[in-house]
């Protein structure tokens, strides 16, 4: 009933060691989804410039949605609105949305944005751009990052790339693949130079909640099931027994009656 | 029918471009069935068609995708060396460009008085015989000299100066003046090329970057290739009076004091020489004037440097042997602008001189192709006529080094304000904001003032159109053809993506149109565009119809640079007799910079991602993504004067003033203050841009290099208090 | 002519107070429908750190009180206890418009509230919350039904009341599932988001505290509202069968109490009781007030024989019941850029139009329908009996 979740066949490797903070992402993304002007659905996270004067450092990595192996975001949604594909792209139905923002909420890292100041309002996700992987083009940001701080690929290839990178310079990169495990395990891959806290990503366990979401609620037909029939077993019950027992009382009564009566005779 | 710019209303991007199809549909769809022929779109409208990016010089390769007749996505086209798949943010957001609804899309003429917005719309023939009236009337009263003609860099370009040499005029404005006329001069005076090309391979291992904020200010293949040197391992040092984002990149941050830039170069020419470190060999063979340059760097210690730079003199004496250690696999990069001091020129000597000293010709430096090559056809025309007028930018009378078509553009802005040696009556102005982009906006704005008649080509109503006579109306680069550009071994194709907007037209067009109101149509013997192109084509033995889906034309290998150079001696001048000659230091020399006064800070200027000069401020999406203009202010500083961010701060000059927000941040120097550049438009037509930001230009003072007459855009003081 | 006079004598008539909060109603109506045509952006405090807010706590507080209809619809109709029979009909009304002021919200919450009804044709099975959406819609319905007697009884329809009353049993039992479906799963919901809860309230027994508690706050309603209606109205339960009820609510907070503290020791998250500031307050704060206290007084005879001391006894436990759902959906989430959510006031202002809505119609609904018919009438001066003049007697 739980199912199990699968590999993505798509990945993304984003390398915050590369990224100059241009944008050439966020522009090439609004331009290829028509993301409103009010929203986005790729940004810049950094460390801020850290040290002092004139010691100073400043790591920044794009951000989007990290197509999780088994998305909380799928599983909370109300109306099936996000759901992920064979190929293991998250992605959302605008025009089934109801706007619940259970979501906005249930994702661990902060990805769906919210049109707050739209009377209609949807939610702004990445997904991937899979019209353009269907063309056979890269999603819009990793196509036209000047650094190539976004690769795009096979899932295998980007986390045995991610391995190798890491491997090779531990000079280099925090030895840690972000998204490897988290939430699960996710298509979207991070290394960076810099411990990922201090580039704003959230610390996200190695499981995904959706997984005991998933238990809660698949159990729930059995449970209510359960309870109509208990509850009718104890009703009949307890009515057999007071009918019984106003049985009881009523030929105790009679008799008492009978008794009473005969007594007097 | 008139209409007020003044108060047009702000228009949700497409509804302006519905309108605009619909005139546009009353003539035939020749970008589109072009494209169908070309098998580029299929009947539909749909279909992807490569062209050129023009929101910056890099010119990136891209692919338009098209769909139903209209642009949705730009990619980078990979067959091109400067993109070879990928935009940056610019080119990503070209589309907003052409359809802004911002856009000029028929030909005006002013009914109010300057600067009030109000123009009225006119026929093309109207605006172009008034336009020819006026010139001509000009012409006729005051000589052709007394209309002067100002571009920016552009693949148009040959035929603006076509048309301007043909009506005349000596008087040619670039914006190269107020960028890199220190950069090229140097270069010619040390190698006798422009600029040369940089190679990054795999094993280039060190790279010296003064200024050059190559992250920032993306040339996107450069970027890359600089991304990748540093991932690679390469050793990167960095001058900047900023912590930029190549600041945060680099292996060596160095937070150097404004205008000294070049007391460290000559430092390290110093140690480079006093230890003997250099390239014998190659400096025996190839270069001429090592004693004159050794005997002039012998004072210039690091010792001596590190005083006026306040860098380390041991970093500096490091830095010197390990570049020289990395030869010839080291670069010196020349940047545009360096420090954007007067002393800039001898800075930029110096570095051409180091990238000599360590023989890195053609392992990290060779000879550019050039924009023009020999291999395409030329339109024929008759020669032009001689002027014998002055220029009023007094090149070469008193900048005997500058090339013409440099020419030193503010300048000629002071002499159209003296009236010296003769006055000025008439502007063209095409592809330019010279408004905006001249030091002192408002010496320029009173210049305008002495002009009778003034004239802008442009796509929308920019500063410099808002105070012009007339407008006409260019297709923006995804709606017009220009003439081939040539990069490496490939002559590329500029050409329409979808049908050109409203009534708007390519500059060839233009020109050719005036050109024949001038009465000197023999000079632009094209029928249309694409004729143009055809007769550039012409050598090769194909026509435009051949090479239109592919996008580009190969052209017959160039030879393998080799070593000689185009100097009068024939080899690389670490001493130019030319410069000599007219009185200037043959060796690079010490100049001492400014330094602002007590309380007064440098004013810093420095390139933005997600913007161009001052023509992209308007642009919807990179509005949408930039950060919010800015004066940026050590933190320390801004403590002691009990300023917080986000403070609203009066910014003032010798000759402007600017209010902005305050910037708190550690990224730049205690005695620096940087303004976010390209704001503070004065159009009204620019709805998104203008009351954003404040204007650079209306604070830069005008100091001029005299050898290489260069804008020193950063030698501003200015004063900051809170308001 | 009548119908106006009649109408103008029931104006006259109406208690002063019915027209403050229908005057509230309104006020908070015509703010949420502004909320409708500009977006929740102007309206509320939401944000992405945010995306739920006094709302969602409101509903969920409103859910675990209006737990008394399905808890005393159990005990009434399954374990049949009769004495308790004449509280249903004023539970149950309160029990349905807690539910429909939840769904009322619900509806101006939605971001897309126009297409409300893709709840029931796109459903997801695996949602928390499209489980609460049904159930709730469901339990709505069944109410309805359970109050129709009372709608109806002096209607042209009231030969439907043999056919409702045939059938209440198994209705009753759809109810008390589905409640304990809702009930529960308002607590599932939150299980998805466990990494942003506090460890002090993140649990996979949320569901079980939430279908614990909503059994002692419902019981505490209906214990609340007999003490209350007994002032207002002059109407009530007997006392002893008050006592009878209140005897359940030590041994229900008491279980809580055991399988709350107990999973803290499991999880190993003991020591989060003391060192955690202020969410140990909170937490504290529900468990004194809401359960220790409670369990402390209505262990005591005295108490559960008091119609005042049991309106205390039950207001504590109410109010930590409030307080573990605000905490839950509130006050316990962590935000990861040190945000704050604090409500715009026209979130507020609409709760309060709603809330003013539910007495509003309470108030009406009691005044021209038989809701008190079964309770006992007792001795008080006539001022004292507001509607003694309605139609509610019975006649």
């Amino acid at each position: 009933m739980t199912h199990q979740p699968t590999n993505p066949r798509y990945g993304f490797l984003i390398d915050a060691s590369y990224c100059i903070d241009c944008r050439s992402c966020m522009v090439a993304c609004s331009v290829e989804n028509n993301v409103p002007m009010d929203s986005t659905r790729i940004w810049i996270k950094e460390t801020g410039i850290t040290g002092t004067y004139p010691d100073l450092k400043r790591f920044t990595a794009p951000f989007h949605c990290m197509h999780c192996k088994d998305p909380s975001c799928v599983s909370a949604c109300t109306v099936s609105a996000l759901t992920r594909n064979d190929d293991g792209i998250v992605s959302y139905n605008q025009d089934i949305c109801i706007g619940c923002r259970y979501c906005v909420y249930a994702c661990p890292f902060g990805v769906p944005n919210y049109q707050w100041d739209e009377p209609l309002p949807l939610v702004i996700k990445c997904d991937m751009c899979f019209a353009r992987l269907g063309e056979g083009q890269q999603p819009a940001c990793a196509a036209t990052c000047p650094t190539g701080a976004i690769q795009f690929g096979r899932y295998e290839d980007m986390l045995a790339e991610a391995h190798r990178k890491i491997n090779e310079r531990p000079d280099k990169y925090v030895q840690h693949i972000y998204g490897e495990e988290e939430n699960g395990g996710t298509a979207t891959l991070y290394i960076s130079p810099v411990p990922f806290e201090e580039l704003g990503f959230p610390i996200a366990g190695t499981t995904s909640p959706a997984y005991s979401n998933r238990l809660v609620t698949e159990g729930t037909p059995m449970v209510a099931g359960a309870m109509l029939v208990g509850l009718t077993g104890v009703y009949l019950t307890i009515k057999h027994l007071r009918e019984e027992a106003e049985r009881d009382r009523v030929e105790a009564a009679k008799e008492k009656a009978a008794q009473s009566a005969g007594e007097e005779q | 029918m008139s209409i007020d710019l003044s108060r047009r209303e702000f228009i949700q991007l497409g509804a302006a471009t519905a309108g605009a199809l619909a005139v546009g549909q009353l003539l035939p769809l020749m970008v589109v069935q072009a494209a169908q022929e070309a098998g580029m779109l299929n009947t539909s409208g749909d279909g992807t068609i490569p062209s050129m990016c023009e929101m910056c010089v890099w010119r990136c390769g891209l692919l338009a995708k098209v769909r139903d007749g209209r642009v949705v996505k730009l990619d980078g086209n990979p067959d091109h060396p400067h993109s070879r798949g990928h935009l940056c943010v610019r080119g990503q957001s070209g589309l907003f460009n052409t359809y802004d609804p911002d856009r000029v899309l028929h030909p005006l003429i002013r009914v109010g008085r300057r600067g009030e917005g109000r123009f009225r719309r006119v026929s093309w023939d109207e605006a172009l015989d008034y336009t020819a009236e006026r010139m001509l009337e000009i012409k006729q009263t005051y000589g052709p000299e007394a209309m002067v003609f100002s571009s920016t860099h552009n693949l148009s370009q040959v035929q603006f100066e076509n048309l301007l040499y043909a009506y005349g005029s000596p008087n040619y404005g670039t914006q190269r003046s107020l960028c890199f006329n220190a950069m090229i001069v140097a270069n010619l005076m040390t190698y006798g090329i422009e600029e040369p090309e940089r190679i990054y391979d795999d094993q280039l291992q060190y790279i010296i970057l003064t200024g050059r904020n190559l992250m920032e200010a993306v040339s996107t293949s450069e970027t890359g290739d600089l991304s990748a040197a540093i991932a690679r391992g390469a050793h990167v040092v960095y001058l900047d009076p900023r912590f930029t984002k190549t600041a945060a990149k680099a292996t060596e941050w160095l937070p150097i004091k404004p205008g000294t830039d070049l007391a460290f170069h000559l430092a390290l020419l110093n140690v480079i020489i006093g230890e003997d470190l250099y390239d014998h060999a190659f400096v025996t063979s190839y270069t001429v004037g090592f004693e004159q340059l050794a005997q002039e760097v012998a004072a210039y210690t690091p010792e001596w440097a590190a005083a006026i730079t306040e860098i380390d003199a041991d970093r500096i004496r490091r830095i010197a042997r390990e570049f020289a250690a990395a030869a010839p696999h080291a670069l010196a990069h020349n940047g545009w602008r360096t420090s954007n001091f007067i002393n800039s020129f001898q800075t930029q000597r110096a570095i051409t001189i180091l990238n000599a000293l360590i023989g890195n010709w053609n392992v990290t430096l060779r000879a550019g192709g050039g924009e023009a090559s020999g291999a395409l056809g030329t339109i024929p025309q008759p020669a032009y006529p001689r002027s014998s007028a002055q220029r009023l930018d007094h090149v070469p009378s008193r900048f005997p080094v500058v090339p013409l078509k440099l020419g030193v553009f503010q300048e000629l802005r002071d002499s159209i304000l003296s009236g010296e040696p003769y006055q000025a009556h008439g502007w063209f102005i095409a592809r330019q904001n010279p408004v905006m982009s001249l030091p002192d906006r408002a010496r320029t704005l009173q210049a305008f003032e002495k002009m009778d008649f003034i004239v802008t080509v442009d796509i929308l109503v920019n500063d410099t159109a808002w105070f012009s006579d007339v407008i006409l109306p260019e297709a923006s680069y995804l709606e017009r053809y220009d003439p081939l550009n040539v990069v490496g071994d490939r002559a590329y194709l500029r050409q329409p993506v979808i049908e050109p907007q409203g009534e708007a037209r390519s500059a060839l067009w233009i020109y050719k149109q005036l050109g024949e109101r001038l009465g000197l149509g023999d000079y632009f013997q094209y029928t249309d565009e694409q004729d143009y192109i055809n007769q550039q084509l012409a050598p090769l033995g194909v026509s435009l119809e051949d090479i239109r889906s592919q996008g580009y034309v190969d052209l017959p290998p160039s030879e393998a640079g080799g070593f000689e150079w185009n100097t009068p001696s024939g080899r690389i001048e670490l001493f130019s007799d030319t410069l000599a000659r007219v009185g200037f230091s043959g060796v690079p020399v010490w100049e001492p910079p400014p330094e602002p006064p007590q309380g007064e800070f440098y004013l810093l200027t420095g390139k933005v991602a997600q913007s161009t000069q001052f023509g992209t401020q308007n642009n919807q999406m990179l509005h949408k993504y930039a950060d919010e203009p800015r004066l940026w202010l050590n933190e320390g500083v801004a403590a002691d004067r009990g300023l917080v961010d986000g403070d609203w701060v009066e910014v003032s000059s010798e000759v402007g003033v600017g209010h902005i927000r305050l910037l708190v941040t550690p990224a730049i120097r205690p005695d620096c203050v940087y303004l976010t550049p390209g704001f503070g438009h004065l159009s009204r037509g620019l709805t998104t841009a203008f009351g954003l930001g404040a204007s650079d230009s209306a604070l830069h003072v005008t100091y001029t290099d005299p050898v290489s007459g260069s804008q020193a855009l950063s030698q501003t003081f200015v004063t900051v208090r809170k308001v | 002519m009548t119908m106006l006079r009649k109408i103008r004598h029931e104006l006259n008539t109406m208690p002063k107070f019915v027209y403050i909060t229908a005057a509230l109603t309104v006020f908070g109506l015509s703010i949420a429908l502004y909320r409708m045509f500009v977006g929740l952006g102007a309206t509320t405090n939401l944000s992405k750190e945010f995306p739920w807010g006094i709302w969602i706590s409101f509903d969920l507080a409103t859910v675990a009180l209006s737990g008394g209809a399905f808890t005393l619809a159990a005990l009434v109709y399954v374990f049949q206890f009769e004495d308790l029979h004449p509280a249903t009909r004023p539970t149950v009304l309160a029990g349905l418009l807690g539910y429909s002021s939840v769904m009322v919200i619900l509806l101006f919450d939605l971001g897309r509230w126009d297409r409300f009804y893709n709840v029931f044709l796109h459903p997801n099975v695996s949602s928390a919350l499209l489980e609460v959406s049904w159930c709730i819609t469901a339990y709505t319905l069944i109410l309805v039904y359970e109050l129709s007697p009372v709608l109806l009884q002096n209607s042209r329809l009231k030969w439907l009341l043999p056919i409702i009353k045939k059938y209440t049993v198994p209705i009753v039992i759809a109810g008390v599932t589905l409640s304990t479906m809702h009930q529960s799963s308002l607590g599932t919901m939150f299980i998805i988001m466990s990494p942003r809860l506090h460890p002090l309230w993140s649990s996979m027994l949320l569901p079980v505290f939430f279908l614990i508690s909503s059994f002692a706050s419902g019981i505490s309603l209906v214990v609340a509202g007999s003490s209350v209606s007994h002032w207002l109205f002059g109407r009530s339960l007997k006392i002893k069968t008050m006592a009878k009820l209140s005897w359940f609510i030590p041994w229900i907070l008491a279980f809580y109490l055991v399988i709350k503290f107990g999973e803290l020791v499991i999880a190993g998250e003991w020591d989060l009781l003391f060192s955690s500031g202020n969410y140990s307050l909170l937490f504290w704060a529900e468990i004194i007030f809401g359960v220790l206290i409670p369990i402390g007084m209505f262990a005591f005879r005295q108490v559960r024989f008091s119609r005042t001391a049991s309106l205390i006894g039950a207001l504590f436990i109410m109010g930590g019941t409030v307080l573990n759902r605000f905490d839950v959906t509130w006050f316990s989430i962590a935000s990861v850029n040190g945000e704050v959510y604090t409500p715009h006031w026209m979130e507020i202002a609409i709760l309060v139009g709603v809330a003013a809505g539910v007495v509003t119609v309470y108030s009406l609904i009691a005044r021209y329908f038989p809701v008190y018919e079964e309770t006992e009438p007792h001795q008080l001066p006539v001022e004292v009996r507001p509607f003694e003049n309605s139609h509610a007697a019975g006649d």
